[in-house]
């Protein structure tokens, strides 16, 4: 029906009306969680200062904790010297309020202002963080330190713990390094477990026969880390804040940038452990923790762990039953080589963002993604509003793996399902920034 | 790692009438094969040091040990953020008297160098001081070299590399005893782990052997062997 000036005026008064009433809720209702993004000088040792931009004041931002199904509003001020906007990482929200301007969210101007409002889910551990271009200024995007954890109650908790603790791993003052034979890449200064550096922080305080749950967030732009706590096992009890199938123990564990993990330890073995990066120059830089069992004191130990190759299969079923996707996918990740002294360009399908295909979904199908990834580089994918399963690792079938962003390792291929189930502007995109920033992404569109 | 370095002069000095050697009293070079094995092994990521065998090969002659030079390297660590490549090398060493006059050398060398999206540049204002040999009383040379390439792909790279020696710094020598050479040159990067270089030089000046080809074959070595995508490896 064609719409008559009545028509078109009554809307638009509903339009302005609805704005109004939005803007009186912003001065008279406080919000649930309020958030400044400021620049701020982080000490991570004494006197080695980094100077970035981070969420009131401290890194990582304040941990978000919510039960499920409450609504909640955020309101977050821009206090920065840039637009920036804030991405609700791993939540099924609308795509105006998810945080990422390719979908549609508003950027928050220099000095400006927005309220976040949306119900949080689904349970688990989540996050926060900017997601703007960084491109080569490495002092913008990732390599900030906005980010911090989000973490959606479950109305009954299992509890099987004593103790939780948040860690988020950062690398830090990064630049363009490499080339030669290669393309350039990011490299860092220092990494951090939390805001210190290894040895300047203060120690986790654990005791003897106590279940310690730790939620570990990557929050690198672009760096994977392996990740020990020194004469202890990891239980791994859940990826990227969901339930993993087989809780499978491991010596050390590896994240890629955005990945979380929830591992449990028992503190079987007193003394004073370092937790940290199985690399020893990145132990060096800072990343690592220490780990003090009650009435115990001295110099922190680390023991290197064995040898540990990351299989995603170990945590999840094999395929039993095999299950069909209504469509198929198929996605192909190539670079396009700019110079030994630049980052690569990235393609998928043989297009770089923003002139990538949008890709059509509707509602309520199941969609596989074939990716075959025929770079040199590993990439976490990470797809935006969704939860995918992880259906296949070069040819080899697995299910109940749930996640938002996998590995496609170099020169391998990977298939993830997902249900069409949350209709607005999807994003998917590798989370390396450097990746990213350079083409790595394209867009899903509900039709 | 572990570099091959052949060099062979298609047009250089001949012997004198009715010797073996040049006017000079130098073994020729023309149609001589020059092969110097160059063994580099890191101390930091910031240090390194070199060792060169240098020998030579010409028919008549046979195959010859010319001397050895041995070779530090410090360069600027990244984490100074510096907007270019600085690092100094300091080259001591022999060589026979029949392949220089000068046997005693030491060179200092600064490369400064930066890679920009496609391009690489590269400039090394070396100094030069020979210790025993005719040499001497010139004092400190100035020898300075400088590359620039271009990556038309990936893998390969095409450039010009220059070297020169301009005799001492206190008093320039004249053109036609001054070294000067081009070398348009192909640099392959098949692998991380090989460095391949081609190159054809061409003598400027009277003093410089007028034809060369080069090559250099490199191979790095880790010997840590963590397999790839594991706790332990670099990546």
């Amino acid at each position: 029906m064609p719409l008559d000036r009545r028509g078109f005026l009554i809307g638009a008064s509903f339009a302005l009306l609805g704005t109004a009433a939005k803007t009186k809720l912003w001065a008279q209702t406080p919000a649930d969680v309020q958030l400044e993004i400021a620049p701020f000088k982080l000490e991570i040792a004494p006197k080695k200062i980094i100077q970035t931009v981070a969420y009131n004041g401290r890194v990582p931002g304040p941990l978000i904790r919510w039960p499920e199904g409450k609504p909640i509003t955020i309101d977050v001020v821009n206090n920065s010297d840039a637009p920036e906007i804030v991405h609700w990482h791993g939540l099924w929200i609308p795509s105006g309020e998810d945080g990422a301007m390719e979908e549609g969210s508003p950027m928050i101007a220099a000095g400006g202002q927005r309220r976040y409002g949306f119900t949080p889910r689904p349970t688990g551990f989540r996050w926060y963080h900017t997601h703007v271009f960084a491109g080569h200024d490495l002092r913008r995007g990732g390599y900030t330190g906005q980010f911090g954890c989000f973490y959606i109650e479950p109305k009954q908790t299992p509890g099987a713990h004593d103790q939780e603790i948040f860690l988020t791993l950062h690398d830090w003052n990064a630049y363009m390094g490499g080339g030669g034979d290669a393309s350039m890449d990011a490299f860092y200064d220092y990494a951090t477990i939390n805001d210190r550096m290894l040895g300047y922080g203060d120690p986790i305080k654990v005791r003897e026969g106590q279940r310690v749950l730790f939620r570990v967030l990557n929050a690198s732009a672009t760096a994977t880390h392996w990740l020990a706590l020194a004469g202890h096992e990891f239980a791994v009890a859940a990826m990227d804040g969901n339930e993993v199938p087989k809780k499978a123990k491991v010596p050390a564990v590896r994240l890629a940038p955005a990945e979380r993990i929830d591992l449990l330890v028992e503190m079987n073995r007193p003394g004073v452990w370092v937790l940290g990066e199985t690399r020893e120059e990145i132990r060096k830089a800072g990343m690592g923790i220490v780990v003090e069992y009650a009435n115990l004191s001295g110099e922190p130990k680390w023991i290197d762990p064995p040898e540990t190759l990351w299989d995603y299969a170990l945590f999840a079923n094999p395929a039993s039953v095999p299950v069909e996707p209504d469509q198929r996918v198929p996605l192909v990740f190539e670079s396009k080589f700019r110079g030994h002294g630049d980052f690569d360009y990235w393609m998928i399908n043989g297009k770089s963002y923003p002139k990538t295909d949008t890709i059509p979904l509707q509602e309520g199908k199941r969609y596989r993604l074939a990716m075959r990834n025929k770079s040199g580089d590993d990439h976490p994918i990470h797809l935006h509003r969704h939860t995918f399963e992880v259906t296949c690792l070069d040819g080899k079938p697995l299910s109940g793996l749930h996640k938002d962003v996998v590995v496609v390792k170099a020169n391998s291929n990977a298939e993830i399902d997902f249900i069409a189930a949350n209709p607005g502007a999807t994003l998917f995109h590798c989370h390396q920034q450097s990746h990213m920033d350079f083409g790595f992404m394209t867009l899903f569109r509900y039709v | 790692m572990l570099e091959l370095h052949s060099n062979f002069t298609a047009e250089g000095s001949y012997p004198a009438s009715g010797s073996r050697f040049t006017a000079e009293g130098l073994y020729p070079t023309n149609h001589a094969e020059h092969e110097t094995v160059e063994i580099t092994q890191g101390v930091n990521n910031y240090s390194e040091v070199g060792f060169y065998i240098f020998t030579s090969a010409r028919s008549g002659d046979g195959w010859q040990w010319v001397g050895d030079h041995i070779r530090p390297r410090v360069r600027v660590p990244d984490s100074w953020h510096w907007p270019v490549g600085v690092s100094l090398s300091m080259e001591f060493g022999y060589q026979r008297a029949s392949f220089s006059k000068d046997t005693w050398t030491m060179e200092l060398r600064p490369i400064i160098d930066k890679l920009i999206d496609r391009w690489y540049f590269a400039v090394n204002p070396a100094l030069e001081r020979s210790f025993h040999g005719p040499s001497v009383p010139q004092g400190v040379g100035f020898s300075p070299s400088a590359k620039f390439s271009y990556d038309f792909n990936k893998y390969i790279s095409g450039g010009l590399e220059y070297y020169a020696s301009y005799g001492s710094i206190t008093g320039v020598s004249s053109l036609h005893n001054q070294a000067q050479q081009f070398f348009p040159t192909i640099d392959l990067n098949v692998s991380s782990n090989w460095e391949i270089n081609f190159g054809i030089g061409i003598g400027a000046t009277a003093n410089t052997d007028h034809l060369i080809v080069k090559g250099i074959l490199g191979r790095r070595f880790d010997w840590t062997h963590h397999r790839a995508g594991s706790s332990k490896s670099p990546q």
